[in-house]
């Protein structure tokens, strides 16, 4: 420390002088000279502004779809820009009247959006360009669609279905071939696959309900239920098949042991890294998306998966999966400056190459009801069926279409929480929710009829 | 805190009028930045969350006035009644533990005695390290599993707590956190103690006390408005902590309970849901409890500190 | 050198050798997270996320080539953008630096070495602002800047030092009080105007009390979260602050090591400032913000 510095203070004082000065011109230089984030834009063309959370792999290949649309054409330049916490983001920008052009949204947006006139309804936009929703399958045109009018289109899909580690399969003796078709073949597969250390640490469990914990809401669908009705308006959070569901839930937690748990948990990696839970072995079923296809092939591109649609209580149809539809959106911003440009822009997005072009990089399905041979055979995610069987499925379900979804998901994953930390009972717990999230709904229902009347929207 | 400068003798004619505005006029002039500024970017918003906390503002819609209906629905709201609880908790478990261990280092490097300034930059520098990334090193140090606190206590043969996992530590490892900031704290107090006259001490051994009485009975007293503007401040902290527990206990797979702090409710509703109304009725409530937790501070100050050098 | 303050000084040795012991242990607990997240941002991915307690990696003569390999791969990651980040924070912290000096300094000049009817309102005011919860700010602060158009741009980050700040104008406020006032009269008497006198008397006096003003402001905008969290949107405006969470919170995808070695860029600055200006820091920091 200078302080202590055995040099005369002078000199010390004057080299401590000297090496501020570098330091704040070295600052200054930086700060003129830096880097600069901005990209050359060709002169005369309309630009738009494309917001989207994609990045690294992902980003880049949408960035290649936006290469290509750009010299596709020479009247519109598409910025492709990444943005964090692009849900908020969107929201502050729309309302500050200084949107981007497009943005890539999340399923569960398009319903509070819509019905805040916050987006441009479609319907006559992609009519212009050729577009209609008979291109969609059945289960993608339902995220795309709200209150009989067009609001968004996807161009990577996804739906949440079961991914099983074959080698743990075969290390527990289970057939690998002979994914769980019920929740209690799951149960006992997970008894099964669950190992644990000399000291009692937990090393393998057969499944988790909390890794990754994304979708903590969605287990009322599998044991034939909703958490929310749409047509009266009301949570149905406190349900005897979501009560089966989280008394399930809550099951796992009390045989493996809550402080286990919260170390075991500790232990696992962040999502996008090798030490993923599941690509370690620790977890060896897991409620997924078909992007873990990507991280798999990323990290541990040896590791044998298989994909199966996620059980349900009474064993799943095959004819008809039960499986969340979880897609990104394309929508155009309320105050977009060039809605028609933006639209042909999204057109080219959907074309058949370009979906496809798109969902392979993103080892994702497409949304087009029509996809090529080829695609299918080369896709790098063998699961891809699977995930397409749930868009053609009448069981297939979306998240909840309600304007209050993102407080109502914030405060039922606060309730998962303390269920899986056995705090509390189901019982209590869903009680408290349901009056909780059905107050939230009829204050936000009051609160439309106020400001527009009895039909309630915009 | 300084008592403000007596009063200016009423100067008395009109030449002595002239000059009074003429002062006047300098002394606005001088002062216009921040007058400019603070109507701009302080009184301003405040008037404006005011009138937003009566009116129902979703954001991508126009306020409509909404009445108290913001303020009434606080108090049903289970999840605004637990960031109180969780704010009011923190507030209280920190603000006195960070003053004492401050004190209690302080006192212990206060001298000129060998390595003392090795001490203090030691227990200085991570009050340099921003709270984003005191933050991640943190969650890293906790880490049930390989975080460096748990392998440490294995050394021991305690099998440590998931730190910030763990409802009931939550608390404890918020309260950790800020005290490794305490550093803050220290170089005041030790600025305080430096200002003490020498005096006094020499007087109070030669009536007999040791070195603990001359601490409690004239260091304390001595430095109490360096405490007490240090508590204050703390305070009005404690009461808007955000960033830690905001980049801690937000995860993908839900907010932790016992990490979430009103500041952090008060975003969320904000930006996130969209709840703009509701947000400033929240604001407003958090400005009228500093204000309140302020004049009491004070108030207390005013019995307990002692001012005699001033 | 006597001791200014001797409430517990001890002359037994067995007493100050445990003093010291005891200071080295908690100096020890003070820097061993900063040390852990040295050693953690040198390591390999495997070994940062394991049961063992090591600071180097193993072996050691791989230290340098892991390290390299860390902070290039965060210095160099293409959409978090550290050094553009770094840029960015700088412009703020350069332009707020020096708005924020002069611009208090101004108002405290007007608040402590002039003699006006109001004075004491407008200190009042100074004192009584520094209360204000950010929050109450925010949502209207995120309306009028997007009224100016500022909203992802850095100005919402750091035009408003050019007005000062109510903390460090009442700091310097404080301190212009401690210099005696024969000395404006002095130059008043030589026909000197309220500006000469604060460039030519009032300024050079107060360069330690400027000094911590620059230093509080440059560690503000630092560590500034919030507002750049409210008013940037576009990642090539991001501030450090802002991109560390960022480079944290992406779909959870960074590994420990990347993210110690990304948290040791951001703080490294502030450490080198700190050795630089320890004095003023330990010493003036402090005295200024009470007297």
């Amino acid at each position: 420390m200078t302080a202590s510095s055995p040099q005369p203070r002078d000199l010390g004082a004057i080299s401590r002088r000297a090496a501020l000065g570098a330091l704040a011109a070295g600052a200054a230089g930086f700060a003129l000279f830096g880097p600069r984030g901005t990209q050359a834009i060709p002169p005369g063309r309309i630009v738009l502004d494309y917001w989207e959370k994609w990045t690294r792999h992902e980003g880049d290949a949408m960035e290649r779809i936006v290469d290509a649309f750009n010299k596709s054409q020479s009247r519109i330049w598409v910025r492709y820009i990444v943005v964090s916490d692009i849900g908020q983001k969107s929201l502050v920008s729309i309302a500050g009247g200084n949107p981007p052009d497009i943005i890539g949204l999340y399923a569960f947006n398009v319903t509070p959006y819509a019905e805040s006139g916050a987006i441009l309804p479609l319907d006559d936009r992609a009519a212009a360009v050729g577009m209609s929703l008979e291109q969609y399958t059945p289960g993608i045109r339902r995220v795309m669609t709200h209150r009989g009018k067009w609001w968004a289109t996807v161009n990577t899909a996804g739906s949440v279905v079961l991914y099983y580690n074959r080698t743990a399969f075969r290390d527990a003796g289970l057939d690998p071939d002979r994914p769980p078709r019920t929740i209690a073949e799951l149960d006992a597969m997970h008894a099964k696959l669950f190992r644990t250390d000399s000291g009692g640490g937990l090393q393998r469990v057969g499944f988790l309900h909390r890794e990754p914990g994304w979708w903590s809401w969605l287990w009322a669908n599998h044991f034939g239920g909703r958490i929310f009705d749409e047509a009266s308006n009301r949570a149905t959070v406190d349900s005897a098949e979501n009560l089966r569901a989280m008394d399930w839930m809550q099951g796992y937690a009390k045989d493996l042991g809550v402080q286990r748990l919260k170390i075991f948990a500790e232990s696992f990696g962040n999502y996008f890294t090798p030490e993923n839970p599941f690509l370690t072995g620790k977890v060896a079923m897991i409620i997924q998306g078909p992007w873990i296809a990507n991280l798999i092939l990323a990290f541990k591109p040896d590791l044998d998966y298989g994909v199966a649609p996620f059980p349900t209580e009474r064993g799943q149809p095959p004819d008809m999966p039960v499986g969340l539809i979880d897609t990104d959106v394309l929508v155009i911003p309320r105050g977009a400056k060039n809605p028609e440009a933006a639209m042909e822009f999204i057109a080219f997005t959907q074309r058949q190459d370009m979906t496809e072009q798109l969902a392979t990089a993103h080892c994702k399905p497409s949304p087009l009801a029509k996809v090529s041979e080829e695609f299918l055979a080369k896709h790098p995610n063998r699961g891809i069926r699977v995930h397409y069987d749930i868009f053609r499925s009448a069981g297939a379900f979306v998240p909840p279409r309600t304007r209050v979804w993102q407080q109502f998901k914030d405060e039922y994953d606060t309730q998962v929480q303390r269920m899986w930390r056995l705090e509390q009972p189901p019982q209590v717990a869903l009680a408290e929710l349901q009056t909780r999230v059905q107050s939230l709904i009829d204050q936000s229902a009051d609160q439309q009829r106020r400001r527009y009347g009895p039909k309630g929207t915009a | 805190m300084t008592a403000l400068p007596a009063a200016h003798v009423p100067p008395r004619g009109r030449a002595e009028r002239r000059a009074r505005t003429r002062q006047l006029i300098a002394g606005l002039a001088w002062c216009s930045p921040w007058l400019i500024g603070s109507s701009l970017f302080v009184f301003a918003p405040m008037v404006m969350s005011l009138y937003f906390s009566f009116t129902d503002y979703p954001l991508l819609e126009p306020p409509l006035w909404s009445g108290s209906s913001n303020y009434q629905q606080l108090f049903h709201d289970p999840t605004f009644l637990r960031v109180v609880k969780n704010t009011a908790l923190y507030a209280a478990l920190s603000i006195p533990l960070y003053t004492i261990f401050a004190l209690v280092l302080a006192a212990a490097m206060a001298g000129r005695a060998r390595f003392t300034s090795f001490y203090r930059a030691a227990v200085f520098v991570p009050t340099l390290v921003p709270l984003i990334a005191s933050a991640m090193v943190w969650m890293w140090l906790f880490n049930g599993e390989y975080g460096l606190i748990n392998k440490v206590l294995a050394l021991v043969g305690i099998r440590g707590p998931a730190w910030v996992v763990d409802e009931s530590w939550v608390p404890v490892s918020m309260v950790l956190m800020s005290l490794w900031s305490v550093g803050q704290g220290v170089v005041i107090y030790i600025a305080a103690m430096q200002d003490v006259p020498r005096q006094l001490y020499e007087a109070a051994t030669i009536d007999g006390m040791n070195a603990p009485q001359r601490f409690l009975h004239v260091t304390l007293p001595m430095i109490s408005p360096a405490i007490l503007f240090n508590v204050i401040s703390l305070t009005i902290a404690a009461v808007q902590v955000f960033a830690v527990p905001y980049v801690i206990f937000r995860r993908p797979d839900g907010q932790n309970p016992a990490g979430h702090y009103y500041s952090m409710y008060l975003y969320e509703n904000a930006f996130i849901y969209g709840k703009m109304g509701y947000a400033s009725a929240m604001a407003w409530l958090q400005l009228l409890v500093v204000m309140a937790l302020t004049g009491v501070l004070l108030l207390v100050g005013r019995k307990l500190v002692h001012y005699s050098r001033l | 050198m006597s001791n200014p303050s001797s409430h517990l000084e001890s002359r037994s040795a067995p007493l100050r050798a445990f003093r010291h012991f005891a200071l080295v242990l908690l100096a020890i607990a003070f820097l061993a997270p900063l040390v852990w997240m040295l050693s953690t941002s040198i390591k390999p991915e495997t070994q940062a996320a394991s049961g063992e307690l090591h600071l180097l990696p193993a072996p050691a003569s791989s230290t340098l080539a892991h390290a390299a390999d860390n902070y290039s791969k965060v210095w160099s990651d293409r959409t978090i953008r550290f050094p553009l980040y770094m840029r960015n924070t700088l412009i703020v912290a350069v332009l707020g630096v020096v708005g924020m000096t002069l611009s208090s300094a101004v108002v405290a000049y007007g608040l402590s070495r002039i003699q006006w009817k109001g004075r004491n309102i407008v200190f009042f005011l100074v004192l009584a602002t520094m209360m204000i919860p950010f929050p109450v700010l925010m949502v209207p602060l995120y309306i009028i800047f997007r009224d100016l158009g500022w909203n992802n741009t850095l100005k919402p980050l750091w035009v408003p030092a050019w007005f000062g700040s109510a903390f460090n104008i009442f700091l310097l406020r404080q301190f212009f009080m401690t210099i005696p006032t024969q000395l404006d009269e002095a130059a008043r008497l030589d026909g000197c105007s309220h500006w000469s006198i604060f460039w030519r008397v009032i300024m050079p006096l107060s360069k330690p009390a400027l000094a911590v003003v620059a230093l509080f402001h440059f560690i503000y905008v630092w560590n500034d979260f919030v507002g750049p969290l409210i008013f940037l949107t576009d990642r090539d405006q991001f501030t450090l602050a802002l991109g560390l969470q960022l480079y944290q919170s992406q779909a959870g995808n960074t590994p420990w090591n990347l993210l110690m070695a990304a948290s040791t860029l951001m703080i490294s600055p502030l450490v080198v400032l700190f050795m630089l200006t320890q004095r003023t820091f330990v010493q003036n920091v402090a005295t200024e913000g009470l007297k």
